[in-house]
């Protein structure tokens, strides 16, 4: 089936290509042996990859970012479905207003939350601490877990769990055996979209991160206000060779499309 | 003594009744339809008896037991959905094991009671199948089968065959008949398909806008429905214009120049008669006179349209070689006293 003609086909390889470029001349760049960013590059090392490891904090920094994207999406969830399942379902006073402020979050520039995370954690003292940064991380990644599981709760057919209940469950029951495994799709893929969000978020971040617990994309942000070397490329390229790697892996376990669009099993 | 009792069931949206003092009892092994057009308050009915919706007033007891102070989980009913509600993760034999398992009921015995009841609803093979590889009559042999399972001490059916296909439906029919013969399960079969209700039911319950229009064994209720929405609804009927009076011979109803004897108890003026297309014959002598508007051969029997001065009647003949009017041929119709209906008419 083809359905693009020979013009549609050369703009969405342009497109691909220019979507793409950036990507490739971060990792080709990380493979330099000059002591600067430079493009094309005389000759090939990797010495900047052996750079990371003098640099332990990019590696803290990593773990950390690891660290906050899944306790945050792991609390993003655990919010998220009892809440879809409350938005999806019932028709209660307040419904409209409580979906518009789960969301609400999508609407504020991250930089007025940063500037306004940092002052009310200093306030509380939660200033620089692994928690803060949690407790603003869920805030902001709530509204993509919350819009998938709840777009898998709505479509999701009442009388289902009417049957269980005839059947004798209970409502945790019903909730565990039949509820949460249709609405599983929307779960995984509100998590990795919650995941993917938080690891990549820097505004807000850079406000609230102390120097003891900060963000991968903070730490690299910080890094090259002082320094241009190929070290930031070197991480970044780093970064992409994971995330292809985690890609493929979660494609051959699960199916990527299922996963991040939340389609059920076929 | 009555195995379920709907006392003065009413349910109330806001203004709007859906059910309105509602009262039914039911005999244990009885099936029962509710039957009406959508709408009418048959599926709130269920959902209340099932639990799923609270009555507004009311009360329903199951064997004596007051079954509103129960939970949904708690009543022990199994209940067959309109659109089959299985679990899609789960395989046939899961589905149908799911209940059984909430009754602690241990594995070797679950899976020998899985199995008879898939074999009981012809699908003794299709255990291992999911949902989603199997028609819907399929599917909806698997929701019976979970619903019989667990023994319940009453069936609830939400229009069970409304999703299959004309052929299917008529094979469920007949399927249902004979579970329900051989296992004797109390049944309460909601429908629209007033076919479905009379081939299924020992009594059907014909109900509209939220009130019970007449409660009578199928046959009953089409042969004396209790009022011109009965009458309608069961299947074709002829309404036909006329007045009531009484004269020495008793009361009689006049409808187009001829008078026909009335047995009911009804005040003179206007009346209704209804008498079923399939009552009306072609007459040589004294009856309705009219004209043939319309003649349709359908196989085995041919339709009629005739136009008389109380109104147009339809006629269904046999297809049996008699000599039938042509179209626009003047006829005069009559039919048997004791197959027609008198109600009183609309002033």
């Amino acid at each position: 089936m083809n359905r693009n003609g020979p013009v549609a086909l050369v703009f969405h390889m342009l497109f691909l290509a220019f979507l793409l470029a950036p990507i490739l001349v971060v990792c080709v760049v990380a493979f330099t042996s000059q002591g600067y960013l430079s493009l094309p590059t005389e000759g090939l090392s990797l010495r900047w990859f052996k750079a990371i490891g003098d640099n332990p904090e990019f590696a803290r920094a990593f773990r950390d970012s690891l660290l906050l994207g899944a306790v945050s999406s792991t609390i993003a969830v655990a919010f998220s479905v009892p809440a879809a399942l409350a938005i999806a379902r019932h028709q209660f006073r307040g419904r409209e207003a409580i979906t518009a402020l789960f969301l609400s979050p999508l609407m504020v520039p991250h930089i007025v939350l940063g500037i306004a995370f940092l002052r009310f954690f200093t306030q509380i003292g939660l200033g620089g601490t692994f928690a803060g940064l949690v407790l603003s991380h869920v805030v902001i990644i709530l509204p993509f877990a919350l819009r998938l599981i709840l777009a898998a709760s709505t479509g999701m057919d009442r009388s289902i769990e009417n049957a269980a209940a005839s059947l004798g469950a209970t409502s945790w029951t019903t909730f565990r055996r039949v509820t949460l495994p249709l609405i599983l799709p929307g779960v995984a893929s509100g998590w990795v979209l919650a995941f993917i969000n938080s690891f990549d978020e820097v505004t807000m971040t850079v406000f609230i991160a102390s120097p003891e617990t900060t963000t991968l994309p903070v730490r690299l942000f910080l890094y090259i206000q002082d320094n241009i070397d190929p070290l930031v490329a070197a991480v970044s390229a780093s970064l992409i060779f994971m995330t292809v790697a985690a890609m493929l892996v979660l494609d051959r376990l699960y199916g990527l499309e299922r996963l991040l669009v939340g389609r059920g099993q076929e | 003594m009555p195995y379920l009792v709907l006392d003065r069931l009413t349910k109330r949206f806001g203004p709007w009744v859906a059910v309105d003092n509602m009262s039914l009892t039911v005999e244990k092994g009885e099936l029962v339809s509710l039957l009406g057009p959508s709408g009418c308050g048959k599926t709130t009915t269920l959902q209340m008896i099932a639990g799923f919706l609270d009555p507004s007033a009311g009360r329903v007891t199951l064997d004596g037991a007051d079954l509103l102070a129960r939970k949904p989980n708690e009543r022990g009913l199994g209940i067959v959905f309109q659109s089959y509600a299985l679990f899609p993760h789960m395989t046939a034999a899961e589905n149908v094991a799911f209940g059984l398992e909430m009754r602690g009921i241990p594995r070797a015995d679950r899976d020998r009671m899985v199995r008879d009841a898939l074999q009981l609803v012809g699908l003794g093979a299709f255990g291992d199948r999911y949902p989603r590889r199997m028609s819907g009559g399929q599917q909806q042999r698997v929701a019976l089968a979970r619903a019989m399972v667990i023994k319940p001490s009453l069936l609830l059916l939400d229009e069970p065959l409304s999703n299959l296909d004309a052929k299917m439906r008529e094979e469920m029919q007949i399927e249902l008949r004979r579970i329900q013969r051989s296992v004797g399960t109390t049944m309460i079969l909601v429908t629209h398909d007033q076919a479905e209700a009379m081939a299924l039911s020992d009594r059907v319950v014909i109900m509209n806008k939220g009130r019970v229009e007449q409660v009578a064994a199928p046959q009953d209720a089409y042969d004396n429905p209790a009022s011109a929405f009965v009458a309608n609804f069961l299947g074709r009927t002829n309404l036909l214009q006329g007045t009531v009076r009484r004269d020495g011979a008793g009361r009689r109803i006049d409808v187009a120049g001829t008078a026909w004897p009335v047995a009911a108890e009804l005040p003179d003026g206007p009346g209704l008669l209804t008498v079923r297309p399939e009552k009306v014959r072609f007459v040589d002598g004294a009856g309705v006179p009219g004209l043939v508007r319309a003649r349709v051969f359908q196989g085995t029997q041919w339709l009629f349209e005739i136009r008389t001065e109380a109104g147009d009647l339809t006629v269904i003949r046999q297809h049996d070689g008699q000599t039938l009017p042509a179209e626009n041929e003047p006829v005069m119709v009559g039919w048997r006293a004791e197959d027609m209906r008198v109600m009183a008419g609309e002033a």
